[in-house]
């Protein structure tokens, strides 16, 4: 790989612009766009962006979202946009609870495609190491089927514009509460591409897959990764699971390149999920993804967001975290005051005043952590024993490389 | 159940049979024997049952050897099932008379077998939908319109249902496991709260005074 070539170590991007902060489903929707001014604003009174390191969305070559999604789909989402009648709406997913008609979603929707495609060529052209797009993480999304918020699939399009434009083999590394499923469908039968998903159990969450058994198809068996955990996961246990699983895949599969869909809805505060990880459970995630870029992938390395129904008190803070591990740079321990101060009266309650929690979390049920924490470790391992035979084969073929 | 049954007679030497059932990778033979009426199935035998030929197992007769005849040692009378059955109705029969399979049979025919894991499966099956979807879990009044009153307000809150599932019943409730499609079962969770359902899952946890 040459394309690293001209990133100067440590040049981050930010890719960013005034679209990407509206609603793409409606003000009143739990998806919240204002988390990405919240974010963008956080760092930037803290002195931590700079303007010369945010880029605006590059439009796409249209056809990558055709090797990701069916015409007919992409086709009725544009009309229902547009308010014109459509007999099929359910069947696209469209309509639904999740995914209620809006005027001109469409447009909103390619603007993240073209944001989380935006950072990958960056990082793919060699411009930054690490780029963030905290607008994509549609993770939900399925060929021809809205699902779960998500319309299009930034991140399945931007791995796409990685593997066929840039010919590189491409680890997706999912930490959203829910399940990859719309990432791992388009990708399991593919040799270039792996994709681990740590989240919360389908028995209890949406959207009910992503079991251990799952482990990729054809070409693409063992190419994908799922750690489901149990509802009440702490920091121990979750990062207990990631060390077991995530560097092992990542050294079996040798990727070029590192996509993190980051959702921040694995956090105790998140009225969707059920885990408990605190803000320093968090960065002690962030930090992982960090060593194991430079390690795995010389350091290349894409970010988007995803989940994260906390939108005022967890996710500004957990991803300015992000953002300050991928450029090695830190949160003040209180935040700036001009923050809160530019955004009083404009949301609906307090932001955070520091950049960690209280570290007394209140009473604890150390026996209820620990059987969860057995049952984990338990499952990671039924993960493993699925997947460690396949990639073993995989060191011993002659080129060292997975299957194409 | 499987259909591709492997029926052996009665009179084959247990000793085959062994040999027979590490071939096929079955567990349970039905014993067949032609009769005026054509095939009927008149014993049933496993694998437990073979192992016990020749070792001190108190159940293990002494006198019957690897050579003698497997009539000697099926079982008897045949606990079967019919194609139309109800998968729970299998299920406890099963477990009534301890038994790790049936022999499926359709007016006087053997048409397969069905054993515990199937039955397994198939209600495996039924727990997720092929579409993605939410777990909730309500528990209504044990009486008429109990689960109508939870159906018709997801209706109102334009959820589809994927699957319903009977968690727990007594005599004045019963639990149901519905998976919807939608990711925001919490929201859901709420609205029926709001409107009186008592709602198992998904839980909620109110964190709004918790410091930050």
């Amino acid at each position: 790989m040459s394309t690293s070539g001209g990133a100067a170590a440590g040049s981050v991007r930010f890719v960013s612009a005034p679209e990407l902060d509206e609603p793409m489903l409606g003000a009143d929707h739990p998806f919240k766009a204002v988390r990405l001014p919240l974010t963008r604003t956080l760092l930037e009174h803290a002195g931590l962006l700079d303007p010369t390191e945010i880029v605006a969305p590059e439009r796409i070559d249209p056809r990558l979202l055709y090797r990701v999604h069916d015409a007919d789909y992409v086709e009725a989402v544009k009309l229902a946009a547009r308010g014109d009648p459509l007999d099929d709406a359910w069947t696209y997913g469209l309509g639904t609870a999740d995914n209620p008609i809006v005027p001109r979603m469409d447009v909103a929707a390619l603007r993240i495609v073209d944001a989380t495609v935006t950072a990958a060529a960056v990082v793919a052209r060699g411009e930054a190491l690490r780029a963030a797009s905290f607008a994509g993480g549609l993770h939900h999304a399925q060929r021809a089927r809205a699902s779960g918020f998500c319309l299009f699939n930034d991140l399945a399009v931007a791995i796409e514009l990685l593997t066929s434009r840039y010919g590189l083999r491409v680890a997706y590394l999912d930490i959203d509460a829910h399940h990859g499923d719309g990432v791992q469908a388009a990708f399991e039968e593919r040799g270039d591409v792996l994709t681990i998903s740590l989240h919360e159990s389908g028995r209890f969450l949406f959207p009910g897959t992503g079991f251990e058994d799952e482990i990729g198809r054809g070409a693409g068996l063992g190419t994908c990764v799922n750690v489901p955990v149990d509802p009440g996961t702490d920091d121990a246990s979750y990062l207990e699971v990631f060390d077991l699983v995530v560097p092992s895949a990542l050294a079996a599969f040798r990727p070029d390149v590192i996509l993190l869909q980051a959702g921040a809805d694995a956090h105790r505060f998140d009225p969707l999920a059920h885990l408990e990880l605190s803000i320093a459970g968090l960065i002690a995630v962030y930090e992982r993804v960090m060593a194991l870029a430079d390690r795995f992938s010389a350091g290349r390395l894409v970010v988007t967001g995803g989940g994260g129904y906390d939108p005022y008190r967890t996710v500004p803070r957990a991803w300015a975290h992000l953002w300050c591990e991928m450029a090695g740079r830190r949160l003040p321990e209180t935040l700036p005051a001009s923050w809160h101060a530019a955004w009083r009266g404009r949301i609906p309650t307090e932001l955070p005043t520091t950049a960690l929690e209280p570290e007394d979390a209140g009473p604890t049920d150390d026996a209820r952590r620990a059987r969860i924490a057995s049952h984990n470790r338990a499952v990671a391992h039924r993960t493993l024993a699925a997947l460690t035979p396949i990639w073993a084969g995989w060191r011993r073929s002659a080129h060292h490389d997975a299957p194409l | 159940m499987t259909s591709n049954v492997a029926a052996i007679g009665p009179d084959m030497p247990i000793r085959d049979v062994t040999t027979l059932m590490e071939l096929r990778r079955f567990r349970h033979f039905p014993i067949v024997e032609d009769g005026s009426g054509g095939a009927r199935v008149v014993g049933m035998v496993s694998d437990r049952d073979l192992r016990a030929v020749g070792s001190p197992h108190p159940s293990a007769r002494p006198d019957v050897s690897v050579f003698d005849p497997v009539r000697l040692i099926m079982s008897t009378p045949v606990i079967t099932a019919h194609p139309d059955d109800a998968i729970e109705d299998a299920a406890r029969r099963l477990r009534r008379h301890r038994v790790g399979a049936l022999p499926v049979i359709e007016d006087d025919r053997l048409v397969g077998i069905v054993s515990a894991v199937d039955l397994i499966e198939a209600l495996a099956g039924q727990r997720a939908g092929h579409q993605p979807s939410s777990l909730l879990e309500v528990e209504v009044p044990n009486r008429p319109g109990g689960l109508l009153g939870v159906l018709g307000a997801l209706a109102r809150l334009d959820l589809n249902v994927a699957s319903v599932n009977t968690t727990r019943s007594d005599a004045d409730a019963v639990a149901f496991a519905i998976r919807l499609d939608t990711i925001d079962a919490a929201g859901v969770a709420r609205a029926l709260r709001d409107d009186g359902f008592t709602v198992l899952w998904p839980v909620t946890v109110d964190t709004a005074g918790v410091p930050t």
